[in-house]
């Protein structure tokens, strides 16, 4: 298990050291998000109404409820990005066949490379939120904060999935994503992440109630807004978990199966 | 009855010879690739049957501290071999195994006995210096970091690298990359070398350093054997203890330079390979018309 840790916190070092390499970066970034909490700021004043108010789940603003949802598409999109993009990185550049010599196993390779990502994504996030209480009023002294960050590292499980399914067809078919495309459109729809779930037609909303992220956004949207305790997450926290439990195994035999393939037909290094 | 000493030296070469498994042992190996497609049917190559034969029927031995040059002209398969004892390719039929581990069923075992170079410049990564890559991977490979420290402390030296750990890889030479490079196949004291090429980017001064450094510090200890092809002849020549001659996936000889010599007649390991391979009628053909 040790030697397991030590080679994952090796794949972040080796992100962390990469990514401030790149000097602006981080600077970039804390200002997008201000931009970014800022559209999202005026949009919401625009289109806010008591009515509105009414009919969003766990109260709060458009703002609060729109901001969330946005963010948490961001975090979906991070999972499905980061499998992609560290093999394709690391196949562009050479390392892949490197790396796949080294005594390193095929899960640790994978949670490795996405362990700065997600911690990346996770920063991105917190500055939104930062930006948003700072300037914006985003009520974030009502959080409970233990359940904050259960339903982020449940997500982040149920979400990993999603990711590495879609790098085992990267691997295979060497382009596009259509496990991407699917999940993050099917979510725009049914994810609750702009406007909630209840104003769908039923038939969509039993969609919604397939989708993990249309659970991660009610618990993280409870667990800030409404200062939802762990026991009262306990359902969306349990289907959430349910999803990883059924996903990760899958997806990891997928990959592993995509790995055999490539060097079945030798184009794992191929782009 | 006493026993001469020079016998029980033998004897005991013989049962280290019968008991220690080769370093690199390839028996009947055969690899097919699916066709190559393009437009949509590229969408179903994954899917379709290896029909192209790359390698047929290979078997070959590594003996421990010897080093083998695999020799063939391009496309020939050598690096396809030297990629599935890589555990980057797996076989259509047959086995490879590696100080006795199958690459198939125990490649984890494989992978902790090989380096691998594969005479590219790529392969590293571009943005962390070079010490940084060569700490990173090195603990990939079971070295703690201070082991990882000392021992690329001693390959700096040797492969005169000093003056560039500092300095982020994408802003060295295509040479020193390459030395760094095999400099992380030598990190964790492999007992066998794959070198695929590996002097292909290098200038003539670096290539002869790099031989030199071969033959010195890997090959006269004896703990690591090498197998390695190239199209380089003096490479060759001056590295192998036996030369394996490959041709159309097929191996037509594995022997000593000079046993290869006294079987074909030939003056130099060009006509070896051109009369093994039968082009040497066809060279002469087109000297002719010329």
């Amino acid at each position: 298990m040790i030697p397991a840790l030590r080679q994952m916190w090796l794949f972040f070092w080796r992100d962390l050291t990469i990514a401030r390499s790149y000097r602006t970066v981080f600077v970039v970034e804390a200002v997008e998000a201000l931009f970014g909490a800022a559209t999202f700021y005026y949009v919401a004043r625009f289109v806010d109404s008591p009515g509105l108010e009414q009919a969003l789940p766990q109260g709060g603003s458009y703002f609060t409820f729109s901001l969330i949802g946005f963010v948490f598409l961001d975090y979906l999109n991070a999972a499905l990005d980061t499998f992609d993009h560290s093999l394709e990185e690391a196949r562009d550049s050479g390392t892949l066949e490197h790396l796949l010599i080294t005594q390193t196993s095929l899960p640790i390779f994978v949670a490795g490379s996405a362990l700065y990502p997600f911690v990346a994504t996770t920063l991105r996030i917190a500055v939104y939120f930062l930006w948003s209480a700072i300037l914006f009023g985003f009520p974030l002294r009502s959080a409970n904060w233990p359940s904050v960050f259960a339903v982020l590292l449940a997500s982040l499980l149920a979400f990993s999935g999603l990711g590495i399914l879609s790098s085992s067809y990267l691997l295979v078919f060497k382009r596009g994503n259509p496990a991407k495309w699917f999940v993050l459109g099917i979510t725009g729809i049914v994810g609750g992440t702009l406007f909630p779930v209840s104003i769908l037609p039923q038939w969509l909303q039993a969609i919604a109630r397939v989708n993990p992220v249309t659970y991660a956004l009610d618990a993280m949207r409870a667990a800030l807004l409404a200062g939802a305790t762990l026991s009262a997450l306990w359902r969306p926290l349990a289907t959430l978990l349910l999803f990883a439990a059924i996903l990760l195994p899958l997806s990891m035999s997928a990959f592993a199966w995509a790995v055999r393939r490539t060097k079945t037909t030798g184009t794992l290094t191929h782009s | 009855m006493a026993v001469e000493p020079h016998c029980l030296v033998r004897a005991t070469h013989v049962i280290s010879f019968l008991v220690t498994p080769p370093s690199i042992s390839v028996e009947s190996l055969h690899k097919s690739f699916p066709p190559a497609r393009s437009g949509w049917r590229a969408f179903l190559q994954p899917f379709e049957k290896a029909s192209v034969a790359a390698l047929a029927d290979v078997s070959l031995q590594v003996r421990e501290g010897e080093s083998v040059a695999l020799l063939g002209a391009n496309g020939a398969g050598k690096s396809t071999l030297l990629r599935i004892v890589a555990t980057l390719l797996l076989p259509t039929a047959g086995r490879a195994r590696v100080a006795g581990h199958d690459t198939l069923t125990h490649s984890r075992d494989v992978r902790r006995q090989l380096g691998y170079h594969a005479g590219t410049d790529h392969g590293l990564y571009p943005r962390l210096t070079a010490r940084q890559n060569l700490l990173f991977f090195g603990q990939l490979n079971g070295l703690s970091p201070s082991m990882a420290r000392e021992r690329i402390s001693t390959l700096a030296t040797q492969f005169a690298l000093g003056e560039f750990l500092g300095r982020q890889v994408r802003t060295l030479s295509s040479g020193t990359v390459q030395r760094l490079s095999l400099a992380r196949a030598l990190l964790h004291r492999p007992r066998v070398l794959l070198l695929d090429e590996p002097t292909r980017s290098i200038d003539v001064i670096a290539a002869a350093e790099f031989r030199r450094f071969l033959k010195t510090q890997i090959l006269q200890p004896g703990a690591t054997s090498i197998l390695f092809a190239s199209h380089t002849l003096p490479e060759v020549e001056s590295l192998a203890d036996r030369i394996a001659i490959i041709d159309h996936g097929r191996l037509l000889a594995c022997d000593s330079l000079a046993a290869l010599q006294r079987r074909t007649s030939a003056p130099t390991l060009e006509e070896v390979f051109l009369r093994l391979t039968g082009r040497a009628g066809e060279l002469h053909t087109e000297a002719s018309v010329e």
